[in-house]
Order: C-alpha cells, then sequence, then structure tokens
C-alpha cells in the first residue's frame, strides 16, 4: 500500500530530504545511495574523486574522464557559453583567499594573483580529455552537482515506479508528480534574513532551485559578503538577496539561479525573463518580485 | 590593478542578451539517466521515380516509362522503463513497367542489345511491419525484432536477435546479430508463358558481427563484417532471357543458393571549428555468383545555428557481373543457368543527394530530402564491354515529420 514515506539523511554538504509515496522504502534508500554516489565521485574533498584527479594533473597532463563527467562537463561549457561566461566551474580557485568560516576580507592583491587561474575558456575540453592549462588551476562540481543529483534521485524514484514524490537536496527540489490526492506541494522559499519562509510556491511537476547571499556569506564592518563570488571580479556579488528558478530539470533552475545572482538587480530578472524560465526574485530590500505565483 | 575593497567599480559582466534554454535542455538531458522517457513518432513519405527508359535502348524504338513508387512509413518508437518498443509500418504503392528481357536490336545484323519492357503496367501494393524490443540484459544492450511483409504475389516472414555490448571506460564497443527470413512468391501476373512457376519460396540467413572504436576525441571508426545465406528460389519470375539459337525466351534461372561476404568501415569525424561532422564510408562485396562490388560514401553534416542541419552526400558504387549473366545468349549455357536482370550486371552508379532538416518549437522536426541516381558502364571500376540497356537512372523525393512526447 502506498503512503506518504520521508527518508532524511545528510549528503552534498546538506540535509536531504526525499518523499515518496511507495510501498515500500527500497527506491528512497536507493535515492539516498545515489546522492552517496554522486557525493564520492565528485567531491573535492576526497583524493580518488575523479575532480582530484583533473585538479591534481593541473599544468601537466589531460586526464580521460568517463561518459557520465564528460556529460556534465559538456553541461558546463553550455552554461558558461550561455551565461556570457559567468557560470565558471574554474571559479572555485578564490576559495583559497575567501574563507567563509573565518570571516576574513581577503586584499585585492590576493584576489588578483588567482584571477589568472580562474576562465573555463582556458580549459583544454576535447571529450573526453580535459587539460587544466596552468598549475593550481581547479575545476569544482559544486555550483551543479547537488542538482545534478536532485534530478537524478528523481529519474531514478520514476524509474521505480514513483509517480507522486519530492526530492529535496537542502533547497534543491525535484517534485516527481503532486500529492496522491492530486493536490500540490507547498515548497517554502527561504528568507533571506530571517528563519523561515519569505514565500511559498505550489508544485505539482518540475524542479526549483534557489540561490541566495544568506549562504555561507558573513557580515564583515556592516557590509554582507556572499559565498556566490563572481568570476570575472574574484569578489561576492551585490544586489540580490535572493533568486528562486522553476524549471523542468533542477540542474537548469539552479544554473539560472546562481547566474541571475551573478547579473545583479538589473540584469538578472531580464536575463530569466529571455530564458522563459519562471522565477521569484527577493532584492536588497526584501521586496519579492518574479513571475511566480506564490502565497507570502 | 587599481581595485578598491569592493567590486562596485568592477567591471560588470555581460551575459549574452538572449541565452537560449534549449541549448541548457539539450546538455542536461545528455546526462545520463536525465532525459525523460519520451514516445517518438515519424512519418515519412517519399517519392521514387525512375526515369524513362529511352527509345535508342529500347526494343520498339519508343520512350517507355518505368518505376514509380510512393512509400508512407509510420514509425513509434515507446520506452517502457529500461525497455523500449519501436514499430515501423511501411505502406507502399507500386506501379509502371519493369525490364523484360534484352534482346539483339535485329538478330545477325545489329548486336546491340535493346530491353524489352513488360508489356501493361502493373500497380501493386506492400505492406509491411516490423516490430523491436529492446531491452538491456547482463550489461548488454539486446534487440530482438520481428517482421511481415505482404505483396500480391509474395509474403516474407523473418525475425532476429542483435546485441551491442560496450565495456564500461572503454574505447571500443562490439555489436553483432544474426537475422532469417522466409519468403514465399506466389506469381499472380505475367503468366506469358507455360513455364512460369507455381509457387516458390526461400530461406535467407544473414549474420554481422562489428566494432567500433574511438580514435580520438573526436573520431569514431566503425568495422563490421556480414555473411548472408540464401537458399531456394531465388530467379526472377518474371524476367525471361533471350537465347539466339535456341527456344528465344527462356526463364530467368539463377542458381539456388547464394552467399555473400561484407566487409565496411565508416569512419565519423567531427570538425569543431565548423560544427560539422564529416562522415566517409567504405564497403566491399563478394558473392559466390562471382559479383564484387565496391561503394564509396562521403557525406557532410552540418548544424546550421541552433534549428538547422543540412546533409549533403554523394556515393560512388561499382559492381563486377554474375558469371551466368549476359544481355542475351548465343546458345543456351550448359549449367542451365541465364539472366539478363541488369542488377547482375556489371556497371557503376553515382548517387547525390541533399536533406534538410528543421527542429521546430515543441518537440517537432521537419525534412525534406532528394536523391538522384544514375547507374552507367561508365563508372564502373573495370571497362565494360557491352552496357546492360535496362540500367536505371532514378530521383527520390521524401518529407519527413517528427515529434516525440
Amino acid at each position: 500500500m502506498a503512503v506518504l514515506r520521508v527518508h532524511r539523511f545528510k549528503a552534498l554538504g546538506g540535509p536531504c530530504t526525499l518523499y515518496a509515496y511507495a510501498g515500500d522504502d527500497a527506491a528512497l534508500r536507493a535515492g539516498e545511495a545515489e546522492a552517496r554516489r554522486i557525493e564520492a565521485k565528485y567531491s573535492r574533498y576526497r583524493d580518488d574523486s575523479i575532480v582530484s584527479r583533473i585538479n591534481a594533473a593541473a599544468g601537466m597532463a589531460a586526464v580521460e574522464v568517463d561518459e557520465e563527467t564528460a556529460a556534465l562537463l559538456d553541461y558546463a561549457a553550455t552554461a558558461h557559453a550561455q551565461s556570457g561566461g559567468l557560470f565558471d566551474i574554474t571559479s572555485g580557485v578564490l576559495r583559497r583567499v575567501w574563507n567563509f568560516k573565518t570571516e576574513r576580507v581577503p586584499t585585492q592583491a590576493e584576489i588578483d594573483a588567482l584571477l589568472p587561474l580562474i576562465g573555463w575558456d582556458q580549459v583544454e575540453w576535447q571529450r573526453p580529455h580535459i587539460r587544466l592549462p596552468r598549475a593550481g588551476m581547479q575545476i569544482d562540481f559544486g555550483g551543479f552537482g547537488k542538482e545534478y543529483a536532485a534530478d537524478r534521485i528523481a529519474a531514478l524514484l520514476r524509474a521505480a515506479g514513483v509517480r507522486h514524490g519530492l526530492v529535496d537536496l537542502a533547497g534543491d527540489i525535484c517534485v516527481l508528480g503532486p500529492h496522491q490526492d492530486g493536490s500540490a506541494w507547498q515548497v517554502g522559499v527561504r528568507h533571506p534574513r530571517a528563519a523561515g519562509a519569505i514565500a511559498t510556491v505550489p508544485l505539482r511537476h518540475g524542479a526549483i532551485a534557489s540561490s541566495g547571499d544568506y549562504e555561507r556569506g558573513f557580515v564583515h564592518d556592516g557590509r554582507r559578503y556572499s559565498h556566490i563570488l563572481d568570476p570575472r571580479s574574484g569578489w561576492p556579488v551585490q544586489g540580490l538577496a535572493a533568486v528562486s528558478v522553476l524549471a523542468d530539470q533542477c540542474l537548469i533552475a539552479g544554473t539560472a539561479a546562481t547566474c541571475a545572482m551573478l547579473l545583479g538587480d538589473e540584469q538578472g530578472p531580464a536575463w530569466l525573463a529571455a530564458l522563459g524560465l519562471p522565477h521569484l526574485v527577493v532584492d536588497a530590500q526584501m521586496r519579492v518580485r518574479g513571475s511566480v505565483q506564490s502565497a507570502p | 590593478m587599481g581595485r578598491g575593497m569592493n567590486n562596485d567599480g568592477a567591471k560588470k559582466p555581460t551575459a549574452p542578451a538572449k541565452p537560449s534554454l534549449s541549448a541548457l535542455t539539450a546538455a542536461a538531458l545528455a546526462l545520463p539517466g536525465l532525459a525523460p522517457a519520451q514516445v517518438e513518432t515519424d512519418l515519412l513519405y517519399s517519392r521514387y521515380q525512375e526515369a524513362d527508359l529511352p527509345g535508342e535502348r529500347s526494343s520498339d524504338g519508343v520512350d517507355h516509362p518505368r518505376y514509380e513508387i510512393d512509400t508512407y512509413l509510420f514509425r513509434l518508437a515507446a520506452p517502457l522503463g529500461d525497455q523500449a518498443v519501436v514499430a515501423n509500418l511501411t505502406y507502399e504503392t507500386l506501379s509502371g513497367a519493369s525490364p523484360w528481357y534484352v534482346e539483339p536490336r535485329q538478330a545477325g545484323v545489329d548486336d546491340t542489345p535493346v530491353q524489352v519492357m513488360s508489356g501493361a503496367s502493373i500497380r501493386e501494393n506492400r505492406a509491411d511491419v516490423q516490430l523491436t524490443w529492446a531491452l538491456p540484459l547482463g550489461g548488454i544492450d539486446w534487440g530482438v525484432s520481428l517482421g511481415y511483409s505482404t505483396e500480391d504475389d509474395y509474403r516474407a516472414t523473418s525475425g532476429g536477435i542483435e546485441f551491442e555490448y560496450r565495456p564500461l571506460g572503454s574505447a571500443h564497443s562490439l555489436s553483432g546479430g544474426v537475422g532469417y527470413s522466409y519468403d514465399k512468391i506466389d506469381p499472380v501476373r505475367g503468366a506469358r508463358s507455360l513455364d512460369v512457376i507455381e509457387a516458390a519460396d526461400k530461406d535467407s540467413l544473414n549474420a554481422f558481427l562489428g566494432v567500433s572504436w574511438v580514435l580520438d576525441a573526436r573520431t569514431v571508426l566503425q568495422t563490421a563484417v556480414s555473411y548472408g545465406l540464401h537458399d531456394g528460389f531465388l530467379s526472377d519470375p518474371y524476367k525471361r532471357v533471350y537465347v539466339v539459337q535456341g527456344p528465344t525466351l527462356i526463364a530467368d534461372s539463377r542458381p539456388e543458393e547464394r552467399q555473400q561476404f561484407t566487409a565496411s568501415a565508416r569512419l565519423r569525424r567531427y570538425l569543431a571549428g565548423v560544427g560539422a561532422a564529416l562522415h566517409a564510408d567504405y564497403r566491399y562485396y563478394r558473392d559466390d555468383w562471382q559479383i564484387e562490388a565496391h561503394t564509396v560514401e562521403l557525406s557532410w553534416h552540418q548544424a546550421l545555428g541552433e534549428h538547422w542541419r543540412v546533409v549533403p552526400g554523394l556515393r560512388w558504387y561499382s559492381q563486377s557481373q554474375a558469371e551466368f549473366y549476359a544481355p542475351y545468349f548465343q546458345t543456351p549455357r550448359s549449367d542451365g543457368l541465364a539472366s539478363s536482370d541488369y542488377r547482375l550486371s556489371p556497371y557503376g552508379a553515382l548517387t547525390a543527394r541533399l536533406d534538410l532538416r528543421r527542429a521546430l518549437p515543441g518537440d517537432w522536426e521537419i525534412g525534406i530530402g532528394g536523391e538522384w541516381y544514375e547507374a552507367s558502364a561508365d563508372y564502373a571500376v573495370s571497362s565494360v564491354a557491352v552496357e546492360s540497356p535496362g540500367l536505371v537512372e532514378y530521383l527520390i523525393f521524401n518529407f519527413r515529420l517528427g515529434t516525440r512526447f
């Protein structure tokens, strides 16, 4: 008998919850295993991950990658092109000077020293070989790995016959279908400055992903430093407090939300509108606007 | 680099004014497992039109219209979890006249072979259904197919099994398959002489083995060998052979067995700079009727913007003749075999084609294409003493509409 089963675990750097109307927990456990597989394969903290192997060979040899990694790199290349270079998986090198735990603001000289190591257009990517041309360059899949995992787990649950369910990987959400009675899932969009939701979005299918200056950011001398770093300047983005985007794939919703944050208050919403994706933006004054039907 | 402690003065990034959701979606759906299982349907119409047999090659000195075929193909591919079912339904209308036999223009005076066409224009229909079930099993992709084809005078039942194996992390994949077909012929027309057969049948067995090699990031080479064995009635019940000193017209008579062998290599090279792919194919064919053939095909797959694809192609073909072929015979062969079918004659052929496809909103795709084919002794790899007068020239026009949901 299909009852709503809820499966919670911690993976990919955050709390994960899988909801499914299912006869047993088998599919949900397989979903967790998939999250752990992706975490292990693409973690930059594990020496044996493919990401670590690519980064370790920077400035040296090309590394041959498998089909899944190749498809992810192709996706990153496409997102880089479509965002005019804003979505860049080589920008993680900035974490060397931006430590959001110690809340220290780096000097411009420190940032300038890293900028030559950033730029997807420098990367030699010829399927299935990737080579980072400069020693010290690195890539990471942190900007889209969790969203990809949400899509993968949703596909896995769907293949297991789940038609009513939801995948929530720390706010990156994929909806498999409405509740069993046909009603929508009420997805809360986090308030950037307070506990709880700033808006609620009803969803029956598709995905929603959010990006905001509240995640791992800090305030120093009255100024907010977000963890979202502009790959061109090396500095945190300013302007918008949070962006949520709806798309068929969580991957695309997440990419679009990140790019809109990088583009800021003026260009971000226009770029999302040009993409044709429903969205919700929260500006620095906590005003909510956008094209999504939401309840406060 | 005189930037201050904040990025207010930093250069504002500029994003493309028209980002493409379809580009992002295509890249996302290329990820393993992310493409939602969709039902695909295609509707294809094609018109095949043979050029008239010119008067200088026909027995009565006047032009003769030849075959026309209208083909309607409906294809449906439906996913079922990790399996899939594919159905192909074909309906064809064939009409026109076909080569009957070849005779000397004026026996003893002018030995130039000229074609005699079948008298009345025939019209017939063919219906064909092919079902394939695709399933992964034990790390190998399997395909099981069944087919049935029927015409006024002809029925064929076929079945086959194929596999494709891609070892994880390997630069090559292996594929193979076997197929069997049982064909029954029951001639209903052309019974102009008493020697027309009542009914006949044949069995055909085919097998192939292929290896695909990833040579580098942009080059794939596919190599394959195949074997075919046909057993039974392999003659053409509607064709005759002219014998100068003999009973004049005898039945087309071919061996009751035919073994065919092919070896092929297909090269696919992607050229990122121009957004195109070059396909270069070669095929060698040999059978125990002594026909040896070569096919070389080049095509260029060019993407134009996000929505258009144009594919020009050129094919060259050359074959030697079957050992029992002649335009006509002076005396009957001692083994009783004889055929003047132009398809068993020595000749070469050139094909030029152009296909155009456009992606439309909502997962629709539309395509049109054209193909011109001409067979001639001049295109053959070795010089041909006497060209068959029945060699064909044709045009194909096709239209395709596909969608997925």
